[in-house]
């Protein structure tokens, strides 16, 4: 279950990639790095259950607040400049 | 313990399927649509489940924190992030239905601030 919860994270993470690569405007690779954090923050969790070690966990309210501002920040930015 | 790990492993699964829509589809706000919606349910999935299996009483509240935070701020920044790349210039967006802000696209963003 532990090697499945791994795999499925980084085949998301690989399709992430992607769009992150190919995307053709600013807005798809916001998108991918927000995809991509989510992936972190479920791969932080995962760790977290599997090793019984919760050292991380505050890792995750810092990211997912940061995230929130950057994403907010580059959508004034796109609204701006296009 | 068991449901804990289900649960964690139909989180990873339900980001894997929002990953896989967001490199599939070929529109911008229907990419924003998938993603929101599916990673927000799918980390929330996946912290109550780590949740289950942990022990502490300051890891687990530590990951409700985060889940909660997660599902607050989601949308807020998926509504922020679409509205801006439909209000932009630049980004071809194409809408089903209805453009009931058809008129208002070329309103200059400065002028509300």
């Amino acid at each position: 279950m532990e090697t499945a919860t791994y795999t499925v994270l980084l085949l998301a993470a690989a399709a992430f990639c992607y769009r992150l690569t190919v995307g053709p405007t600013l807005s798809d690779r916001v998108i991918a790095v927000n995809g991509m954090l989510v992936i972190g923050m479920l791969a932080i969790a995962a760790y977290a259950a599997y090793e019984g070690a919760g050292a991380f966990l505050p890792v995750l309210v810092v990211v997912s607040l940061v995230g929130f501002v950057s994403t907010a920040t580059i959508a004034r930015y796109i609204e701006r400049h296009g | 313990m068991m449901l804990g790990e289900i649960l964690l492993l139909a989180g990873a699964v339900l980001t894997l399927l929002s990953a896989l829509c967001v490199a599939r589809f070929d529109d911008v706000l229907l990419r924003m649509h998938a993603l929101a919606k599916a990673s927000t349910t799918g980390l929330l999935l996946g912290s109550i489940g780590a949740a289950l299996m942990l022990t502490n009483a300051n890891d687990i509240t530590t990951l409700l924190l985060a889940a909660a935070l997660n599902l607050l701020t989601t949308p807020v920044a998926a509504n922020l992030l679409s509205r801006a790349t439909y209000r932009s210039q630049g980004i071809a967006t194409r809408l089903e239905g209805a453009d009931l802000h058809a008129g208002r696209v070329n309103v200059e963003p400065s002028e509300a601030d």
